[in-house]
């Protein structure tokens, strides 16, 4: 590239700068750009999400509920599984003389409802396109699936149907029809294919907010969380402060000390798991033996055992990480302050309080910041170790989250309680971040 | 760091290790006991005279623990890949670059990095659901984007930025166009940085539990966490077999931790201390 420099034209050399900074600018966005929309498609957009099927009646097994659906609508897929067949079968009947009288209304009625299912133009095409798919054996797409119909239209339908059904069944009970089993079938399938709208508003977070359950996990994640990270920061800061020092084998300790933080929770849950157990456990076995508890058993099948079980294993994880990060705060701060200290004959308490704390404070909040949403988050360490038992002591308002959605499949109830989660994971780092102030975003940033 | 170490400290040092590492060895020495000595009075014998490695065996042969290892692999190293390569691009830029709205960037990104995972798992799952992802590859791969993408650019960025900013404008003033820049100056000195951001990444993806247990139910696509976990029977645990699955799981981990702990430790503080 070459830049020829005319001195009589000074603007140009001006002019240079602006445009690259120009150019930076739009570089800038475009290399941040995909970062961003994958956040916000992955990350971001389930949580508004997350938010949005707590209003609604959402259970996966239910297959009239297992969609969001804010109208009424008609499940068309099964509704073209069952209609023809019925109409069919009623015909043949008919044909044979079997009731013909009252088959014959009842085939009417059939088809007036049909009819006002095909009214809207988009209606009757989704219907076309689903019956030939049918007729295919191809799959019927979930975006075609259902058709909004009017309210009316939709009570209409569903009381038709059902008192063709009843009907259907006592003509049965009379014995004339030969297939009346399959049309009674036929006829009862197409009680289930209206879809109402399952949109319940704050429903479910009125239930839970009187619902003892959810308290309960809600103060169980607590009582882990204060507990387990108090004790992580208490042990975490003393061996911070006492490994603080040259000496030999740095490597060792380092790497002894990343080895619980590395292994997957899962795996360290699993091997506490076995020794705490009420038989074999060695662990229970020295606690036993050290007098701090009665017998074995009682780690894993009391309240209070297997709460402390689940901390213990918990600090067992997370101090040694805890200390790291303290370590490196510790590291930080200039020796030279302790000497002036000392020569001003500040004891060792007063040189922590007066310049070690002040000066880690913000390492300090970082760290615990972090192990505290860590924690209040927690959830294969619990689901391993007690699977919130016993009687639901351990039960933290993650698992609880979990159990509603994937193994009650009540996802709008499950829903609304991961909505809970988060705000309280808003508020605590909300307060961590007034405490810390804007330092956290800004560090480095103006260098 | 002006202080001597005693020999008082070393005892302790000793005494710590041991108690951070007991329940390793304990695995381990009950990963070669037989059958018959994991339980009764026997079960706290730490060591036993009739070594086994029938543990270690049964793990491979009646369980798909080589499977489970396999997607474990595949999937870390395909999220690893794929979140630090978009990573780099806007940690670069949020690091080098001047536009507008970076501390706003920079505040989404960390708020995300706090999303609980349970407040956006419905969602996703309902999503690869539909689009019949659940038990395959791409259904982890995408959700652990949530986790590890707000934390590579983190990392990155902190990276970045202390990279000389007087190379780049030598660069520039000497012609070289922003890519140039990007991938002749500023890569080379930002490898070691990309490696460490990239092994926090794949020890986190590697070790995910909640999207793993939820999305790949079956056996096929269990990753090893969750493998493992559902080693448990009904009303049995085979404690022998765990075990020596639990020692295969962290042996590869501790000579990765020996090998690269000051990577690992410079990444896991960078974040959080001004230096």
């Amino acid at each position: 590239m070459q830049t020829e420099i005319d001195p009589n034209e000074p603007i140009k050399v001006d002019k240079q700068p602006r445009k690259k900074k120009k150019n930076d600018a739009v570089v800038g966005y475009l290399l941040v750009a995909p970062a961003l929309i994958l956040i916000l498609a992955i990350s971001i957009w389930p949580v508004i999400q997350s938010f949005y099927f707590s209003l609604f009646d959402l259970q996966l097994n239910e297959p009239t509920k297992s969609e969001v659906h804010l109208d009424y609508q008609i499940d068309l897929d099964r509704y073209l599984q069952n209609f023809p067949f019925l109409v069919g079968a009623i015909d043949s009947e008919i044909n044979k003389g079997n009731s013909s009288e009252e088959l014959t209304a009842i085939k009417s009625t059939l088809e007036n409802l049909d009819a006002g299912i095909q009214e809207k133009p988009e209606a009757q095409e989704n219907y076309d396109t689903i019956n030939e798919k049918l007729d295919n054996f191809e799959n019927i797409p979930s975006d075609m699936k259902y058709i909004e119909i009017d309210e009316s239209v939709a009570e209409d339908f569903t009381t038709s149907v059902k008192e063709i059904n009843d009907d259907l069944k006592t003509i049965n009970e009379n014995g004339d029809l030969e297939q009346g089993d399959k049309i009674v079938g036929l006829s009862s399938a197409l009680t289930e294919i209206v879809v109402e709208p399952n949109f319940i508003g704050l429903d479910h977070y009125k239930e839970n907010l009187t619902d003892q359950r959810m308290w309960r996990s809600l103060w169980n994640t607590s009582v882990f969380t204060f507990i387990s990270v108090l004790a992580e920061l208490i042990l975490g800061l003393a061996i911070a402060l006492l490994i603080n020092k040259a000496f030999l084998g740095r490597g060792l300790i380092r790497a002894s000390i990343l080895i619980p933080w590395a292994i997957p929770t899962a795996v360290a849950a699993l091997m506490w798991k076995f020794l705490y157990d009420g038989q074999n456990g060695i662990v229970a076995k020295l606690f036993e033996d050290f007098g701090l508890i009665d017998r074995m058993a009682m780690l894993l099948t009391t309240d209070t055992g297997a709460m402390f079980s689940v901390i213990f294993a918990d600090v067992w994880k997370t101090t040694p990480y805890m200390a790291l990060l303290l370590l490196a705060g510790l590291q930080t701060i200039p020796s030279s302050l302790y000497e002036a200290a000392s020569i001003d004959g500040a004891n060792k308490w007063k040189q922590f309080v007066t310049i070690t704390v002040p000066l880690l404070k913000s390492s300090l909040l970082v760290a615990l910041l972090f192990r505290t949403l860590d924690a209040f988050r927690v959830f294969d360490l619990v689901y391993v170790l007690t699977g919130g038992g016993p009687a639901n002591s351990t039960e933290t308002i993650s698992m609880l989250a979990y159990t509603l959605m994937f193994k009650q499949t009540n996802f709008g109830e499950g829903s609304a309680i991961s909505v809970v989660v988060f705000i309280c994971v808003a508020i605590i780092s909300g307060i961590f971040i007034k405490l810390l102030g804007s330092e956290l975003i800004k560090d480095g940033s103006g260098k | 760091m002006n202080k001597k170490a005693g020999p008082m400290f070393y005892v302790f040092l000793v005494v710590f290790v041991f108690l951070v590492m007991f329940p390793f060895l304990w695995m381990l020495a009950s990963s070669i006991k037989p059958l018959s000595e994991l339980f009764g009075d026997k079960a706290f014998n730490p060591f036993t005279s009739n070594p086994t490695l029938q543990n270690y065996v049964s793990v491979f042969v009646d369980y798909p623990f080589m499977r489970y290892l396999w997607n474990s692999t595949v999937v870390a190293t395909i999220t690893t890949v794929y979140t630090v390569l978009v990573a780099s691009f806007a940690a670069y830029a949020i690091a080098r670059l001047n536009f507008k709205g970076k501390p706003i960037i920079l505040g989404v990104v960390l708020s995300v990095s706090m999303f609980p995972q349970v407040a956006t798992i419905s969602p996703i799952y309902m999503f690869l659901k539909n689009l019949g992802l659940t038990n395959s590859y791409l259904g982890l791969i995408i959700p652990y984007t949530t986790i590890t993408l707000p934390l590579s650019i983190w990392l990155l960025v902190t990276f970045f930025r202390k990279i000389p900013f007087d190379l780049e404008e030598a660069a520039r003033i000497d012609g070289a166009t922003l890519w140039q820049t990007y991938w002749k100056v500023i890569m080379p000195l930002a490898v070691p940085g990309i490696f460490t951001t990239a092994i926090l990444v794949f020890i986190a993806a590697w070790n995910e539990f909640l999207f793993a247990l939820t999305i790949n139910t079956a056996d096929k696509f269990k990753t090893v966490p969750v493998g493992i976990a559902l080693f448990q029977g009904q009303f049995t645990i085979p404690w022998g077999e765990i075990s020596a699955a639990t020692v295969v799981v962290t042996v590869p981990l501790v000579i990765m931790v020996l090998i690269f702990q000051r990577r690992i430790v410079s990444g896991l503080t960078s974040g959080s201390v001004k230096e």
